[in-house]
């Protein structure tokens, strides 16, 4: 027998065997997808929704041609489980198995590729079928908590499944059940109901409003929450949380209501709510925080930036909105120490208003903090041309002159040593 | 005379005759003893002088190899000549020189200069130690900047002809490439902890530069009569380099942010992400619709979320204007979609940004692109997106587009989907909770109604007016009033307060505008003819010819005809209504 008979016969005799003995794992008992065990996982627990699995595999037509190998790319497969990034019989499939699994699969078209295939290998209504091989069938290497941002700072298990797949969206208002826990002990238990991006008025880190945002209906969750989506430098002296603290929160999202897209929303509703946003922002603002701030804010622009069809009474007032806007998330952005971010607002300010004097200013602080001191000079230049009376921005002008001098210094020395180098080097 | 002053003059005397031979050499050259030199050269006794100054004899060398004619025995003899400088020469000087050649030339001479220079740069890159790295990174950086400014050929004649040499020269570059590649795979496998990332990242540099310059813009399909297309051959040693440096796939997932780990200073990776945005759309281009590297690509995902992956790439070509990159976005966006089943998609990825703003992106396309074939193209595609989505999102698609496309025409086409939606929904051919009822009330208020009440432009907005007309007028017909699935029943008096109206009233001042402006131009023209332009019209730089008073009759009499078919329709419906509400009340009396 040549291989390729090889390889269909061992084919056919182990999908013959699924179709056979395999369990039917689909909710709908439709005989969708069967599986057979190889070899047992080591530990009992299965991987939860959201969870990030790695897995080996290899795939094969009905006719045995193999289609796709993990191990031809020499790396495990990644993906996220039960969000629907792969075909259905894997995201039923691969949830049953415990970490170190080795399983078959066999997959009707209706949970892979259906009537459409997946050009160029999988034909229209294939079956397919997941298989053994010495090295291995689907083997679940690995799983791990939901990194929400990719960034480390919120880390979600999920406890029990939410319906469907709708989320809060920034503005939503969700009524959630909420318990805190620093070091083990539990410091805040409550029922509560607040707008999204607003949970500081509760007292509830921002890292919860961003979670939310990718909660659904009905969701049990637990949240890892870095410092920078918790209390912050500040701490919570009401709850004796202390600067730059890790938090648990378990968190049920009982029910929401989502707020209205840009485009659901007309001119008029736009420019009522932006005041009432500002204000809020500006609140926010006040009391330091700053990542609050920008969410509000940030509405403004979302809202107003690419409205067109104004009348020239609205037009007026939705750039006026948008100004403070963005002279406001410039000042935060500064606090945040996101200087790029606090230049790009300045520019977006300049351009409707191009001899602002905040903007400038704050422009220039941004670029003087970048260590672009001549282009922060050119700024605070301005602002004495705008308003000569501007002794901060006189002050600044000798501070960026002062650190070019230094700059200068520190290059010379360093190019100075640089050729007595080289040139003892050529001398060797 | 003191000892050191001796050994200086000395030391200036050698470095005066290493000069002349230097100005010799070119002296040589350029009176056409080339096969001299090559001997001078060849010679052994010249080595050492040779490997320090060699470098100086690139630019005259370069300057005959371009002068002599293919068959002429002095070319050879120069070409030789270049061979044996990249055995002999010290390699960094000979680089800078080969480099710096490269730099100096412009318009038609870069490509012609850069392919000669290649075979000798990469005998000198491989010899380097120190630096090898940074030094294949700044020769391949400086060779795409010098190619970047020439036009891409992109038809099949042009493709052809390759006047520049561009075709050529980009394969060239990248089989010039190919060593390196090499070197980087067979460290890989050398040890699992592959340290020095450097020829790798330079590598990967240079296929990001590729896939945006010559391959964003270049024209890949394959084209009859053209056995090795040059750049659909460019595009496949491309991905192969990807994928023999371990970045194909993890490039192709890159929409998934987060800390690049090239930068430190996580600005600077949103500044490249913003650049290499363009490179990537491509990269996707090319594997899913060209299918180059398609092999490599795990074939699990689901076609959802492999469309949801594509929709910031086809963002970022549709936005675009040149039919390069358009027709590249179009390609991928249709591709994705033909992946999926109908009724396929949750109307849930409505939420990611992209499928809200790709959707009035196309829109834009359909409307404001002068290419009448892309045009028609972004329409089938919007028909095809519509039909992929579950009941839920196809309505909040119409509500969407309804509400942002701000175009007649296009308002018309979702109308006329919703009609067929509510078909579909009456025949019982689907489950169907969106099309009927309460939810299909809240969207004929959006239909049924004159944006600006009896002052709406009714020409501009025929496309529209007439679309609603059908749908109400299939409405009345299909929908009896004893069983309103529809609703539309219970919101007719709002209707006909909104819509019917209004439209009355706006036909009416139309109809006797027109049919005014036209008594006065009939007048008019029996009078003088003189023409008072009010105002002139200028496209692309030409004025156009004022409209004579024939013309301008056309155009009224074709508007009284707009008029005339929405007001037949009109009355049709009306007679509709009344018919089926009288007849009700006969059931009922």
């Amino acid at each position: 027998m040549t291989t390729d008979e090889a390889t269909k016969s061992e084919g056919e005799v182990q999908a013959a065997a699924l179709a056979e003995r395999g369990e039917d794992i689909t909710p709908a008992r439709d005989r969708g997808v069967l599986k057979i065990i190889k070899r047992p996982g080591s530990e009992d627990e299965t991987p939860m929704i959201g969870d990030k699995v790695y897995v080996h595999y290899k795939g094969k037509l009905a006719n045995g041609k193999k289609f796709d190998s993990s191990r031809d790319r020499n790396e495990p497969f990644v993906f996220s489980l039960g969000k629907g990034q792969v075909i259905k019989a894997w995201d039923i499939g691969v949830a049953t198995m415990k970490k170190g699994e080795i399983c078959y699969l066999l997959c009707k078209p209706e949970y892979a590729y259906g009537s459409a295939g997946s050009a160029p290998k999988i034909p229209s209504n294939a079956t397919l079928f997941f298989e053994a091989s010495r090295a291995g069938a689907v083997e679940l290497l690995d799983f791990k908590g939901e990194d929400l941002f990719e960034d480390g700072g919120i880390i979600r298990r999920i406890k029990r499944k939410g319906e469907g797949y709708s989320n809060p969206n920034e503005g939503a208002t969700v009524e959630i059940h909420l318990e805190g826990f620093c070091g083990g002990t539990r410091f805040d238990c409550k029922d509560v109901k607040f707008v999204v991006g607003e949970g500081e008025d509760h007292d509830i880190p921002i890292g919860i409003d961003k979670a939310l945002e990718k909660m659904q209906r009905g969701e049990h969750c637990i949240l890892y929450l870095g410092p920078r989506y918790g209390f912050g430098e500040a701490g919570k002296p009401k709850y004796g949380i202390q600067a730059n603290a890790e938090l648990v929160y378990e968190v049920t999202l009982k029910s929401f209501e989502k707020a209205k897209e840009s485009w659901e929303m007309d001119t008029k509703e736009k420019l009522e709510q932006a005041a009432i946003v500002k204000e809020k922002g500006t609140m926010y603002f006040k009391e330091g925080k700053y990542l609050q701030a920008v969410i509000q804010y940030g509405k403004i622009v979302s809202w107003l930036e690419m409205e067109y069809g104004l009348s020239e009474k609205e037009s007026k007032a939705s750039d006026s909105f948008l100004l403070a806007a963005f002279l406001n998330l410039a000042m935060c952005y500064l606090k945040l120490r996101e200087y790029a971010k606090a230049v790009e607002c300045c520019d977006k300010a300049l351009g409707l208003d191009q001899d602002n004097e905040k903007g400038l200013y704050r422009r220039g602080e941004a670029r003087l903090l970048m260590n672009e001191f001549e282009l922060a000079k050119c700024d605070f230049q301005r602002v004495l041309e705008v308003n000569p009376q501007n002794k901060a921005a006189k002050s600044q002008i000798s501070v960026c002159q002062k650190k070019t001098k230094e700059h200068n210094e520190r290059d010379r020395r360093i190019y100075a040593n640089m050729f007595t180098k080289f040139a003892e080097r050529d001398a060797k | 005379m003191p000892e050191e002053q001796s050994q200086t003059i000395m030391a200036v005397d050698e470095l005066q005759a290493i000069i002349q031979r230097c100005v010799a050499g070119q002296k040589c050259l350029e009176d056409g003893y080339a096969s001299q030199l090559l001997e001078v050269i060849q010679n052994e006794k010249n080595k050492v002088i040779i490997k320090n100054m060699g470098w100086n004899l690139i630019s005259p060398l370069v300057r005959c190899i371009f002068m002599y004619k293919q068959e002429d025995d002095k070319r050879e003899h120069c070409l030789k000549i270049l061979d044996q400088l990249a055995q002999l020469c010290n390699p960094k000087e000979l680089f800078l020189g080969l480099l710096e050649q490269i730099e100096q030339t412009s318009g038609e001479q870069v490509c012609q200069t850069v392919m000669l220079l290649l075979q000798p740069l990469q005998t000198v890159l491989l010899k380097l130690q120190n630096k090898k790295a940074y030094s294949v990174g700044l020769s391949l950086a400086m060779i795409m900047n010098q190619l970047t400014p020439l036009p891409v050929p992109y038809t099949k004649q042009q493709i052809q002809e390759d006047k520049l040499g561009l075709c050529q020269c980009c394969n060239a570059v990248v089989d010039f490439a190919k060593p390196f590649v090499s070197e980087v795979v067979k460290n890989m496998e050398k040890s699992s902890e592959y340290n020095d990332m450097e020829l790798k990242e330079e590598l990967l540099k240079f296929c990001m530069k590729s896939l945006k310059y010559p391959l964003l813009t270049a024209q890949l399909e394959q084209l009859e009569g053209i056995e090795e297309h040059p750049f659909r051959r460019f595009a496949t040693e491309i991905i192969d380099i990807l994928w023999n440096i371990r970045e194909l796939i993890p490039l192709v997932f890159l929409h998934r942010k987060g800390k690049s780990p090239h930068w430190e200073n996580q600005e600077f990776a949103d500044i490249e992400q913003k650049n290499s945005a363009e490179s990537l759309a491509c990269l996707s281009y090319l594997m899913f619709v060209q299918r180059f590297g398609i092999d490599c690509f795990p074939m699990v995902f689901s076609p959802s979320y492999l469309l949801q992956c594509n929709m910031t790439h086809i963002e970022v070509l549709l936005i675009r204007t040149e039919e390069s990159m358009l027709s590249k976005g179009l390609d991928l966006f249709e591709s994705c979609l033909l992946r999926m089943e109908n009724n396929s998609l949750l109307h849930q990825y409505l939420e990611f940004r992209g499928f809200i703003n790709v959707p009035q992106v196309l829109v834009k396309v359909m409307t404001l692109c002068p290419i009448e074939h892309l045009r028609k193209k972004s329409l089938n595609i919007l028909q095809l997106f519509i039909d992929k989505f579950d009941a839920e999102g196809k309505y909040t698609l119409f509500r969407c587009l309804l509400k942002t496309s701000n175009h007649a025409g296009v308002e018309g086409y979702v109308i006329k989907n919703i009609k067929d939606q509510i078909h579909l929904s009456l025949m019982k051919a689907c489950d169907n909770t969106w099309f009927t009822g309460q939810h299909l009330i809240s969207l004929l208020d959006l239909v049924l109604l004159l944006p600006e009440g009896a002052e709406t432009d009714l020409l501009q907005n025929s496309d529209r007016i007439m679309a609603s007309l059908n749908l109400l007028r299939y409405l009345i017909i299909k929908d009896c009033e004893s069983d309103n699935q529809t609703g539309v029943w219970t919101i007719l008096p709002k209707i006909e307060q909104n819509f019917l109206k209004p439209l009355h009233v706006g036909l009416n001042m139309s109809k006797a505008h027109y049919e005014a402006e036209i008594k006065n131009k009939k007048e008019n023209r029996r009078e003088a003819h003189s023409s008072n332009t009010v105002c002139s019209l200028t496209v692309s730089g030409e004025k156009m010819p004022a409209m004579t008073t024939e013309m301008q009759l056309q155009v009224l009499h074709s508007a009284l005809f707009t008029f005339d078919l929405i007001e037949s329709v009109l009355s049709r419906v009306e007679e509709l209504i009344e018919v089926k509400i009288k007849g009700g009340m006969d059931e009922n009396s």
